[in-house]
């Protein structure tokens, strides 16, 4: 089991991936309480990859779907879940 | 009462004759949106929609139950489309039959402020220098919490 995420819009492009798993027991030890660790965290582990993911994880108005529910920085996420990042919606 | 998101044109005349002729209502109010053939960027020769189709179909389901709700909807229907749209194709389509208009008419509007900020699409526009990520705009987001602010019509 891992964490999926999923990227989408100009992000994906930015980023040249539209799905990946990033599995529980190679998130920093320290991040994760009780099996979760939070969106920031995530984010941050993301970031690491380089400059290019530094820099398109930590736009501005970034928004984060847990679960296809948005959330904020601060939920938690567990073994199995599915995380989306994307920019703004425009649909409609 | 139910959500499509589907790549083919929108049937508008079937999707009407299905929105009232299941349930016969006093009144019946619909939206639909067109690809426009220019933006605040510029001309614009085909719209590209990415989407997220699991989100999606649960906003756009828990969006038609809460309008219903809250407009007293006797029946709803929300179409979007994703994939490849040619200038004036159809992109979305929303209905919903009430017993009096203003409750038809505010459902639509509500459906649609919300969707365009809640519902996982993104547009991509092809100009005439390539393709653009459409940005999304504050007056969408403005229409939106206007809602939160009068919970009634």
């Amino acid at each position: 089991m891992s964490i999926t995420i999923k990227l989408f819009a100009s992000l994906r492009e930015a980023l040249g991936e539209a799905e990946l798993q990033l599995e529980v027991g190679a998130l920093p030890p320290e991040e994760v309480v009780d099996g979760a660790i939070n969106v920031a965290a995530i984010k941050s582990v993301l970031s690491a990859r380089g400059t290019n993911w530094s820099d398109a994880i930590n736009q501005p108005n970034l928004v984060h779907a847990l679960n296809h529910k948005v959330v904020y920085l601060d939920a938690l996420v567990r073994d199995g879940d599915e995380l989306a990042l994307f920019p703004p919606m425009t649909g409609g | 009462m139910s959500v499509s998101l589907q790549a083919e044109p929108i049937d508008i005349a079937a999707e009407y004759a299905a929105l009232v002729g299941a349930l016969p209502g006093a009144a019946v109010a619909t939206f639909t949106g067109y690809v426009r053939d220019h933006s605040g960027e510029g001309p614009v020769g085909a719209l590209e929609l990415e989407h997220y189709p699991e989100m999606a179909l649960k906003v756009l389901q828990n969006l038609g139950r809460e309008a219903a709700e809250r407009f007293r909807l006797d029946n709803w229907r929300i179409v979007h489309r994703f994939g490849l749209l040619p200038v004036s194709e159809t992109i979305v389509w929303v209905g919903a039959v009430a017993d009096h208009r203003g409750e038809a008419i505010s459902a639509c509007e509500f459906m649609m402020d919300t969707l365009k900020t809640e519902a996982p699409f993104w547009k991509r526009e092809q100009g005439a220098e390539g393709a653009r990520w459409v940005a999304s705009r504050e007056q969408d987001g403005e229409r939106r919490a206007r809602w939160e602010q009068s919970k009634g019509v």
